[in-house]
């Protein structure tokens, strides 16, 4: 019996010690590291970096964003998350997992910056991290084995072009035996700026080829194929163009029935390609068109006889390969009778095989505005042809036109050629140029400002009307001193003295029991002054006090004259006054 | 003399003095005008062209000014100086049908001609406003709108008026009066910042940024009609940001460009 007592109190103090652990290293034993899958990547290839976070005890963790990081770009639609629980020296253990799919972007050097993660509101940092980005067209025999196993890049026909010269630019996918690629899908909306650019028609299934780069057996393929005109010269750069495709790896000998070996997308990017384009030389004694390739240049017109008024399409094509939509009009000098209207252009593209070809097409309207042979002088055009890396010259010869008078038209014509407008003479109407605009004008502002002010002030007068209806004791005391001011007038007005004082002593009375809103009648002399001597001035209360008291016993003065009377009306009038800005 | 009889005379003088300076400042635009008709009529065209010219600058202007210098520059065979004036002229209703049938003719003498798309609708309602009723005709509409809404709550307030429709009435009012002198403000902003005018000069090359080493736009040729944006114009000093008649755009060089 001692013998399992003595056991159950050992285990409630085991169980007691363990919460006890489990509570303090809940708050000290988190950890978050960060890893990557590998820390020398080729450009285009994806990496895996793998954010864990582990503890005793942690509530639930959403996932962390991750920082911008040069060298590498966030696929975010690949992240993926795990759960790991563990025993470790009998304590138990969670780490969550976090993996982020990366895609190495430009060669170089480069670092993971450590990142704040928040868990349970406290804020831990990871570590950083040092990596280098490669680029594969220069793997070295050392690292062959680290070779990726799939990358895509853009080759263009040269890196020398001129402008408007044809470059076309592959797009190349390189992946190891063993990888089988299934399909591919380029992400649309790529800009090669700097180019006209065009797809060229190439047939669905892309065909393979072996070919070994640096010690290494990779299959080629070429997926897609642009036809690209510079169109200014300088340092041009092709960005990264960007293609997902789903290969299968080949089955592992420990996995013979191909379980879990199924299908993967990958995300690549080809790294930027950088073209230098060259200006075409100048060219003397003949007018450059723009047009780069192998052409022939032909021009005619439409009618060698026409009617004044009738119109004239002088028609140039320019037909053959090369950059058919970047070639520019050519100007020509026409007569001055020739009325020029705007010109057509239009353009006839192919794109099958591996050079862009077509028509581009040059109308210009004229209109003879008078009668005669006029002459469209001969022209020399020039389009440079980079095979032979010179200029062709096309002679172009003069053409002529006769033009007549239509006798139907006649008088219209003659009507068009003459000025049927007499100048203004006398007196005319004179006005002031110029004008300011609306809010540079004041009574616009005044206009503005009006409506509100007269709005403010009918709607203060609005409470004000109802308020002297429906608030008896602000109405007593709005009209008080009115009140007092007629009674006084009658006072003023009065022959008989004591009448006088009877009205100076009513309107005293009136006014203040009025303004503290106090009954009308039924108060005495005193109460009334008290009430004035609560608001706290003795002087006004002292003045007060002597007019009702001289009210009250003028009955008994002896010497009480109209003068007097006079004199204590002003006063009163003044005692109203001040007895007014005291309450 | 009494001070009433002193007063009465003061008064007499200011009227007159004020009167008589009227009749100067209105005179002296129609002596010049007069003068450089004379001018005109005996063949003295560019000494006629700059009497006209200083009358402009003294700000006194008028249909027939503008009508005889549009004929003045045809004359000297300045097309499109001729049509910038009559364009000009076109504005005023005394010399409109005149300046339609010069312009008429001033664009049957020009070699090149501009395709030109039609306004959009809102824009001509727009151009509409500012011709016809004027920015401030139409605010003063919307201010005595919104004002007689007002003048309705006002005397709702003191029971001088009632009837059922009275508050849809009244929010009608100030919601319409309101709107009309905010599209006031609109059409003079767009007044401010849009002007018509001509190009004068033989050609002008039209840029995609206010600098000649950029893309090529178009070529203005003489009497072309553009638009100018004023406050983009701005940014940079002797260039204008334009569109031609045909619905492009670009940077053109200040010279030979008449705004109207």
């Amino acid at each position: 019996m001692t013998k399992t007592g003595k056991g159950w109190l050992q285990l409630i103090w085991v169980i007691f010690l363990a919460g006890g652990l489990s509570v303090t290293a809940s708050a000290q034993d988190i950890s978050v590291e960060i890893d990557l899958s590998e820390t020398k990547i080729f450009s285009g290839e994806q990496v895996r970096l793998e954010l864990s976070i582990s503890g005793t005890s942690m509530g639930s963790v959403t996932q962390p964003e991750l920082p911008e990081i040069d060298g590498l770009r966030w696929l975010r639609g690949n992240t993926q998350r795990g759960t790991q629980y563990s025993l470790i020296n009998g304590k138990p253990s969670v780490t969550y997992t976090f993996g982020y799919v990366l895609i190495a972007q430009d060669p170089g050097n480069y670092r993971v910056p450590a990142f704040d993660v928040s868990v349970d509101g406290t804020t831990y940092r990871t570590q950083a991290l040092s990596f280098e980005v490669l680029d594969p067209a220069t793997i070295d025999r050392g690292e062959a084995d680290r070779s990726p196993d799939i990358y895509v890049r853009i080759e263009p026909s040269t890196k020398n072009p001129v402008v408007g010269e044809q470059v076309i630019a592959d797009v190349v996918l390189y992946f190891k035996r063993g990888v089988e690629v299934s399909s591919y899908q380029p992400t649309p909306g790529w800009k090669a700026e700097g180019f006209w650019k065009e797809e060229l028609e190439y047939p669905q299934r892309a065909q393979t080829s072996s070919s070994i780069i640096n010690g290494v057996r990779y299959q080629r393929a070429r997926l897609l194929q642009y036809a690209l005109f510079p169109t200014k010269s300088g340092e041009l750069t092709l960005s990264p163009f960007e293609i997902t495709v789903a290969v299968r790896k080949q089955r592992s000998s420990r996995d013979p029935f191909g379980f879990g070996l199924g299908q993967e997308r990958m995300n690549l990017q080809t790294i930027p390609v950088t073209i230098n384009v060259d200006s075409p030389p100048p060219v003397d004694d003949a007018n450059f068109i723009g047009a780069v390739g192998d052409f022939t240049i032909t021009r005619e017109v439409s009618v060698t006889e026409a009617l004044v008024g009738e119109s004239i399409e002088v028609t140039t094509t320019v037909r053959g390969r090369g950059n058919v939509p970047l070639v520019n009009k050519p100007e020509y000098e026409y007569p001055e009778s020739l009325e020029q209207y705007s010109p057509e252009e239009s353009s006839n593209i192919s794109r099958t095989g591996s050079r862009i070809s077509g028509t581009r097409t040059f109308k210009d309207v004229l209109i003879a505005r008078n009668e005669g042979t006029f002459t469209i002088p001969a022209a020399r055009l020039a389009f440079y042809d980079p095979s032979g890396d010179e200029y062709q010259i096309v002679e172009l010869e003069e053409l002529a036109i006769d033009v007549e008078r239509d006798p139907n038209a006649e008088a219209i014509t003659h009507n068009n050629l003459r000025l049927n407008v007499e100048p203004v003479t006398g007196l005319t109407a004179w006005h002031n140029a110029g004008s300011r605009p609306l809010y540079q004008k004041f009574w616009v502002w005044v206009f503005i400002v009006l409506p509100l002010l007269i709005t403010a002030g009918v709607y203060g007068y609005k409470v004000y009307a109802n308020r002297m209806e429906t608030d008896v004791a602000f109405a007593r005391s709005r009209t008080a001193a009115d009140k007092a001011e007629t009674t006084l007038k009658q006072a003023d007005e009065a022959s008989d003295i004591k009448e006088g004082y009877y009205l100076i002593e009513k309107a005293l009375v009136q006014y203040i029991t009025d303004k503290l809103n106090l009954p009308p009648a039924g108060l005495s002399h005193q109460q009334v002054i008290e009430e004035v001597k609560s608001h706290g001035d003795e002087g006004i209360a002292i003045e007060l006090k002597r007019l009702l008291d001289k009210c009250e016993t003028i009955a008994y003065a002896p010497n009480a004259t109209q003068k007097t009377l006079d004199s204590d009306i002003q006063k009163t009038r003044d005692l109203i006054k001040k007895i007014g800005k005291l309450i | 003399m009494s001070m009433k009889k002193k007063s009465l005379t003061l008064t007499l003088l200011i009227l007159f003095l004020a009167t008589a300076g009227q009749l100067f400042a209105r005179q002296a635009p129609q002596a010049m005008f007069d003068e450089a008709n004379n001018l005109l009529e005996e063949g003295e065209l560019n000494a006629a062209m700059a009497q006209y010219r200083s009358i402009v600058e003294s700000g006194a202007v008028s249909g027939g000014l503008y009508l005889n210098m549009g004929i003045t520059a045809v004359q000297l065979d300045s097309m499109g100086l001729a049509k910038y004036y009559f364009m000009k002229a076109q504005e005023f209703e005394a010399t409109y049908e005149e300046a339609a049938t010069a312009l008429e003719y001033v664009d049957s003498q020009f070699s090149r001609q501009s395709a030109m798309l039609p306004k959009l609708p809102w824009d001509r309602a727009v151009d509409w406003i500012i011709e016809v009723p004027q920015t401030s005709g139409l605010f003063l509409l919307g201010f005595f709108i919104t004002l007689s809404g007002l003048v309705m709550v006002y005397l709702k307030w003191f029971n001088k008026l009632n009837f059922s429709k009275l508050p849809a009435v009244v929010a009608t009012l100030l919601v319409t009066g309101s709107a009309i002198a905010l599209l006031s403000f609109y059409a003079d902003y767009v007044d401010q910042r849009y002007d018509e005018a001509v190009f004068t000069h033989s050609s002008s090359r039209v840029y995609e940024s206010p600098d000649p080493e950029t893309a090529l736009v178009s070529i203005a040729y003489e009497g072309y009609e553009l638009t100018i944006d004023q406050f983009l114009s701005e940014e940079r000093e002797n260039w204008y940001y334009i569109r031609l008649g045909n619905g492009q755009y670009g940077w053109i060089p200040q010279e030979g460009v008449k705004v109207l």
